[in-house]
């Protein structure tokens, strides 16, 4: 492998201005170390991953705790915070400080803040795109917005990174040629939009930094895009967003000194892998929370143990912490895990707190969620460093099982505004049954857009905790189980 | 034999509040205080350390959901609930008697104890004086509660009420029988009679007489009104000697703890604060608001300008800098939104206290409540209640002069 990278000198570029050293590449369609740099933000080595917000937290975990659990950056979707556009001016936009959507949302200032339109993954919204606009949907229901509005939104709120539109049908299956040409030349003005706003930015305002959307389409049919891409925006873009990670085979070498944001959502950690041993370098990584919703808590290592998993079965990527039996276990989560749940608490509370539906189980399952993954990126950058990355992936894949384990307990509440503010559960509550399989399907198309063939890996299916990927944990007063019944009784006294 | 010792540091030179330092096995607690209530070992949602961070050095355990969930086999087993839930400081409990009759329809008492059907399999089930305290005494916590024969305050049935007084004190002498850490736990008892103030009189006596560690004022805080609630308090205070913390059970609106406080009170405990977090409510010096009020939208000062709070501080004072536009934007949609609420209500309740308690030990507490009672009411002296003037005027403060 070539030594690519030289140390990157801070003080030469604008101090807004992203930097991205490579610092070990094995060529196209291979694992590679990066080292992105930004001035005042935590240095982030790649291979990475960014907290996956919704309405600005990581779900679980205040900003406070965010602080303690050694996660360097976020994610954060604009139509978290729009919903009263267009009656209204978004409360954000109101924000009259440098930074407004990282004062908003109480992010410390080395954290870095990664601005796109749709929560990863984005629910299936029921209108399609125009040429001017893109359907999202906030917890009012759907919005259509246009190129203009989100690059205006986007030199307001001075994020980080900006992710360019991408003019995707999130949902469809079958996608026309036409349609597709469609998604490049739409793609294509939308990401000059948001160029000539970025050149509106006066000197003395931080600039954001764009990262250009890839589109899940083969390259002859995104290709006037990527030229005009290379012909007069290179130089204008810091990162690209990848939407397919099996499509980087086909991105221009013109654009591989860019650091690579996938929202190519990976069902598991050996997808994580796969992505990595393609070239991927930042991930938002959806399933922890869909993990930690489920009571789940990951205990993977990479590379996996060194000795033989007992009668060659394969391990599980995750403890599932509903589980009766670990009841009295007074040991930590995971035995070598130095996050804050691991050294304070153990097993038998955590089973307690979600037996008891106390909002407490899951946020100590999130943090500790969170600081597996991370540490199984520090584990795969030493890894990819020493040149055993391939090696390890395969040590892992033969150790562990290919999916997450499946949701037992009863998991978090429902109250995805993602789902039942909709039309489509408005439909749903005049007919209960149709509703519920329509939802389903949603679901299986919703994870189709993101690359996951349910029909072929019908086991992926099991892993989607439709509750999960929005679901919040009983805060209401209608809990179904009798003792919270009471609690409420008694919470009502005084 | 205790577990505690109480230092009386100062005392109102006008009302009968008082401030004290009370040394219990997990560290010493400044008294007047309000004890937060984490039901179930967890105190909605927010960690031990978020707990610690707010100044609590002393919070609730339910007994009797301790005792269905985990059990008393685990907490056994684990070796107590600071252990289970990794608190590194004081924890008090109930005896559980409170909670099967208020939430449990089929609860009976009888002289053995409460007799109830069980919640997971509907079996008929008993909770005597004995097992709550052995219920306890594996809970390990470091103040234990007798078990009480409570009945609404408002019952008019005077000899069923008698009937409660007489049968909690003999359940106290049960429940020091068969305590079994009195060298590291303190029981202490529980003063019944209702609203009447000559049992009252008669219960104090007999409980005080049993000279427990401490001393809990019980029944109250069930819908009675407020001014037959503070004589309660006052009479009883009155009666109870000076060298012992006194604990009102139950009581948590702002108010009605600095009125509680100098009519001789030294403890409290409540749900409301952290309930009504969640409902997006918050706590402040001048009243409650309801952050999911869209006023607060793009309100971007702090829940409470001035708090000292994790999320009101601004992040040049290593706090968060949270607004009231942003739990606006969380609350009921993210549960961090309700942990953040959290924070701040407790700390409220927190620090409302320690100000108490510097304002007795400077020997300014009439000028504090005259201020606490400003500020809440924005001066408008029609709108305090007329429970609170009264019952601050029989200890010597005249709300209405200034
Ligand atoms: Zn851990
Ligand atoms: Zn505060």
């Amino acid at each position: 492998m070539a030594q690519n990278g030289s140390t990157p000198n801070l003080s030469q570029l604008p101090p807004e201005m992203l930097d991205f050293a490579i610092l070990k590449s094995g060529g196209a369609l291979a694992p590679r170390l990066g080292r992105l740099s930004l001035q005042g933000r935590k240095t982030i080595l790649t291979p990475a991953f960014i907290g996956n917000t919704s309405r600005g937290v990581i779900p679980h975990i205040s900003q406070d705790n965010y602080r303690k659990c050694g996660v360097d950056g976020v994610y954060i979707p604009l139509e978290d915070f729009i919903e009263k556009y267009p009656n209204k001016t978004p409360p954000v936009f109101q924000l009259e400080t440098p930074e407004p959507l990282r004062a908003f949302t109480a992010l410390p200032n080395d954290s870095l803040v990664v601005l796109g339109p749709r929560r990863n993954p984005p629910i299936l919204t029921p209108n399609g795109h125009t040429n001017t606009e893109i359907s999202l949907l906030t917890s009012v229901g759907f919005k259509m917005v246009s190129s203009e509005y989100y690059a205006a939104a986007a030199r307001k709120l001075q994020p980080d990174i900006v992710v360019g539109l991408a003019d995707i049908p999130f949902g469809k299956e079958k996608v026309s040629i036409k349609r597709k040409d469609k998604m490049s030349d739409r793609t294509e003005v939308w990401l000059r939009d948001i160029i000539a706003k970025q050149n509106t930015v006066e000197a003395n305002e931080r600039k954001f930094n764009i990262f250009a959307p890839m589109l899940p389409i083969e390259r002859d049919l995104q290709s006037w895009y990527l030229e005009h891409l290379l012909d007069d925006m290179v130089d204008k873009i810091s990162g690209v967003a990848i939407y397919d990670a099996y499509l980087l085979d086909d991105l221009p070498d013109e654009l591989h000194h860019l650091p690579r944001l996938s929202f190519h959502d990976p069902a598991s950690p050996q997808d994580v892998l796969r992505q990595i041993g393609m070239g991927m370098d930042l991930f938002t990584i959806p399933f922890i929370t869909t993990a930690t919703d489920a009571g789940i808590a990951l205990s993977f290592t990479f590379p996996p143990p060194s000795e033989k998993p007992q009668d060659d079965v394969r391990q599980a990527l995750g403890v599932d912490m509903w589980h009766a039996d670990l009841a009295q276990s007074v040991t930590p989560l995971s035995e070598d895990c130095a996050c804050y749940a691991c050294t304070k608490h153990h097993r038998a509370y955590i089973q307690h707190l979600l037996s008891a539906k106390e909002m407490l189980g899951w946020v100590l399952i999130q943090i500790h969620n969170h600081a597996v993954l991370n540490t199984f990126f520090s584990s795969i950058r030493a890894s990819i460093e020493r040149g055993t990355f391939d090696a390890d992936v395969a040590a892992f894949t033969a150790f562990y099982e290919p999916q997450l384990p499946e949701k037992t307990g009863q998991g978090p509440r429902v109250r995805g505004y993602q789902f039942n503010s909709n039309e489509l559960a408005r439909e749903g509550r005049k007919n209960p049954k149709a509703y519920k399989k329509f939802d389903e399907e949603k679901i299986v198309q919703l994870r189709a857009a993101h690359g996951q063939l349910v029909g072929k890996k019908p086991e992926v299916r099991d892993v989607i905790d439709d509750e999960a990927l929005v679901g919040l944990v009983g805060m209401g007063n209608e809990d179904v189980d009798v003792r919270l019944e009471g609690l409420e009784i008694e919470d009502t006294k005084t | 034999p205790s577990a505690l010792t109480f230092e009386l540091l100062g005392k109102c030179s006008v009302t009968k509040a008082r401030a004290a330092t009370l040394q219990l096995p997990h560290g010493p607690v400044p008294l007047p205080i309000f004890m937060p209530v984490a039901t179930q070992a967890s105190l909605k949602g927010l960690t031990p350390e978020q707990l610690e961070e707010q100044g609590c050095r002393l919070c609730l355990n339910n007994t009797y959901h301790l005792g269905l969930k985990p059990g008393q086999e685990t907490l056994d087993a684990i070796g107590g609930a600071h252990k289970f839930q990794s608190w590194p400081h004081n924890l008090l409990t109930d005896s559980g008697g409170f909670q099967m009759v208020s939430l449990l329809k089929l609860a009976k008492v009888t002289e053995e104890g409460v007799r109830f059907l069980s919640p997971h399999d509907g079996s008929e089930m008993l909770l005597t004086p004995e097992h709550s305290i052995s219920l306890q005494n594996s809970i390990g916590s470091d103040i234990i509660m007798q078990l009480d024969d409570v009945i609404a305050t408002t019952s008019p049935d005077l000899a069923r009420m008698k009937e409660a007084m007489d049968r909690s004190i003999r359940w106290l002498d049960r429940c020091i029988a068969a305590h079994k850490y009195p060298e590291r736990q303190n029981l202490f008892c529980i003063i019944q009679g209702g609203l009447d103030l000559n049992l009252r009189r008669e219960c104090t006596a007999e409980m005080v007489a049993r000279d427990t560690p401490g001393i809990a004022i019980g029944g109250l805080s069930g819908g009675e009104a407020k001014d037959e609630y503070c004589k309660v308090v006052d009479t009883c205070t009155g009666l109870l000697p000076e060298g012992k913390p006194r604990y009102v059970m139950g009581v948590g609106y702002p108010e009605d703890l600095v009125v509680s406080v100098a009519l001789g009170a030294d403890m409290f405990d409540c749900v409301w604060p952290t309930r009504t977090a969640r409902f997006g409510n918050a706590i402040t010096a001048t009243g409650i608001l309801n952050l999911r009020n869209s006023a607060y939208a793009s309100d971007f000062s702090p829940i409470e300008p001035g708090c000292n709070c994790t999320c009101c501080r601004p992040q040049s004072s290593g706090g968060l800098g949270i607004t009231r536009a942003y739990i606006y934007h969380v609350t009921a949609k993210e549960t961090a939104g309700a942990h953040l609420l959290t924070i701040h209500n407790v700390y409220y309740q927190l620090d409302l206290m320690r100000r108490v308690r510097e304002a007795i030990l400077a020997d300014r507490y009439p000028e504090f409540l005259r201020e606490f009672f400003r500020r809440l009411y924005a001066g408008d002296k029609e709108r305090y209640p007329g429970w609170a003037v009264g019952a601050l005027k029989g200890v010597g403060v005249d709300l209405l002069v200034d």
